[in-house]
């Protein structure tokens, strides 16, 4: 057996300790690589600071902690921004699975920034209906959600003074890990009630989201881990995303290496074959 | 003991036993993904009851005398005849209901956001007009509305179609046409499958973060007592698999 069908055939459990590997070390030992941010991650940024004090901004957290790694440092970056920015947060999930995490995480940031749950921001929680709660909130968000999260009634909470349904919302951000995620608050909520729309999720769905970016239908988009990263750092408190950066980019080295490396054995196998081929 | 101690155990031990299937299938793992499905569905199950049946029927009903709220409840009830044979023709009630305002919600909306504004994104003009100068062509790539950019969308779109198009033999210059096509889809892969590989690798920094964080003796280590246990319960399977006698059937 040659060296390349060796490597080719390599156990693959090797591989995955030289990713482990990889992911650990910087985590352990970091270096503080350079973040640069991207126009997509400073458009949502650069909308939240050009809102005026008091503003009403809904961030909707749909996603479970399946996705957490990705979405929660997301979440966090954007409620430390609001918060710091006086703006009255009114926050919500798609996700059942995601609400005692929602909840868990307004609840700390909140805490954090010194703000009062019902005159700050309030969690509204999960209603039924997946993308129907989209537009029974465009319509009145009263009847979407008589109750917040706690079971205290919604109307004449001072956190939602003058807000009766999505056209009063001056802002609002999804951070979505699926359906219903951003493409549902675009087409059932802003192509409808004609608000601005921001959008966070998932690295797998950042792809997917480029489209709508690109056509103005979001003026936002924070991507994944390194997006969240991108977002700690304009708002100057660097968090899990910034520190998990350097891991980020030691493995992507070790996985180009790796996807370079099979293709040389591969291709040295090929020769090695045709060689063989034309000898006989 | 405090709640927070309790978790990082449970969290610490569910991820290694998740993990412990990265070296082989294992009942260490099994224990893990069956607690998680369970947990999940117990935990929806648990929400939907107490948002949809306590808060959304039951108090609204009981409590406000909203009685227009039968009238979904009945619909809604009407599906569970499913389970009941003989009468199973009166679940297409509401599936039909279902279909039916799914259908017209979604339709409209769709047709507006994704094809319309998108074929309006891509039919952008060429030039652009700057004041005092005229018509402009833009060569900046990375200016997503440069005139360059436009083009290339404009042929990526029209070539990826022309690619699915399967009426007409790709030869000649349909050929080439359909090749640029598969280009564009495979640079359209290549990115895709770049995010999917960031988006894991977040996924367990995200993991090796807490397992970190929950090595600290204020929670009493257990990343690494967990994982004594782990690998030691490795190793007793393994050896124990290996003195087995080869199965005969």
């Amino acid at each position: 057996m040659t060296f390349a069908e060796r490597m080719l055939k390599i156990d693959r459990r090797i591989i995955f300790v030289v990713i482990g590997l990889c992911t650990l070390l910087p985590l352990l030992y970091p270096v503080g690589l350079p973040i640069k941010v991207s126009q997509e991650v400073r458009g949502v940024y650069d909308h939240i600071e050009s809102l005026p004090e008091r503003s009403v901004f809904l961030l909707s957290l749909d996603f479970d902690p399946a996705s957490k790694p990705e979405l929660y440092p997301q979440a966090v970056a954007i409620l430390r921004h609001a918060f710091k920015k006086n703006l009255r947060v009114v926050a919500m999930t798609l996700w059942v699975s995601g609400t005692g995490m929602a909840d868990e995480l307004l609840t700390k940031v909140a805490d954090e920034s010194g703000k009062q749950r019902g005159t700050d921001f309030v969690f509204l929680g999960w209603s039924p209906g997946g993308t129907a709660v989209i537009i029974n909130l465009g319509q009145d968000l009263y009847n979407a959600f008589p109750s917040d999260y706690g079971g205290k009634p919604t109307k004449g909470q001072p956190v939602l003074e003058g807000v009766n349904n999505l056209k009063d919302v001056a802002y609002a951000v999804s951070l979505g890990a699926g359906n219903p995620g951003v493409e549902a608050w675009y087409v059932f909520g802003k192509d409808k009630y004609k608000f601005e729309l921001g959008g966070g999720c998932t690295g797998v769905m950042a792809p997917g989201l480029y489209p709508l970016l690109r056509s103005g239908q979001i003026n936002g988009l924070i991507g994944g881990l390194r997006g969240a990263a991108e977002y700690e750092s304009l708002i100057g408190q660097k968090g899990r995303a910034v520190a998990g950066m350097d891991a980020q980019s030691a493995t992507h080295v070790a996985i180009i290496v790796l996807v370079a490396l099979c293709n040389v054995f591969y291709f040295a196998l090929r020769r090695q074959a045709r060689q063989q081929g034309s000898q006989s | 003991m405090d709640a927070t101690i309790i978790g990082a155990w449970v969290a610490t031990g569910l991820t290694l036993f998740i993990f412990s299937f990265l070296y082989k299938d294992n009942p260490l793992f099994k224990l893990a993904e069956n607690l998680y499905v369970g947990v999940s569905v117990g935990y929806t199950i648990v929400k939907t009851y107490d948002t949809v049946i306590v808060h959304l029927i039951w108090k609204p009903i009981v409590e406000n005398h909203e009685w227009t709220l039968l009238i979904p409840v009945a619909i809604g009830l009407l599906m569970l005849t499913r389970y009941v044979p003989k009468a199973a023709w009166l679940s297409r009630y509401a599936f039909a209901f279902i279909v039916g305002v799914g259908a017209g919600l979604a339709i409209p909306r769709t047709v507006s956001s994704f094809i319309l504004k998108q074929i309006e994104d891509t039919v952008r003009p060429l030039l652009t007009l700057v004041p005092g100068e005229g018509a402009a062509f833009s060569w900046n790539l990375l200016n997503p509305a440069s005139s360059i950019n436009v083009i290339i969308v404009l042929i990526g779109v029209s070539s990826v179609l022309f690619y699915f198009f399967f009426s007409v033999e790709h030869s000649g210059p349909g050929k080439t046409v359909a090749r640029t096509g598969v280009m564009f889809l495979m640079i359209a892969f290549g990115a895709a499958f770049g995010y999917t590989v960031m988006a894991r690798m977040s996924l367990l920094i995200g993991r090796l973060t807490d397992l970190i964080e929950y090595s600290d003796p204020s929670y009493g280590r257990p990343t690494l007592w967990l994982a004594l246990v782990t690998i030691g319960t490795l190793i007793f399977l393994s050896r124990r698999a290996h003195g087995e006698p080869p199965d005969h059937h």
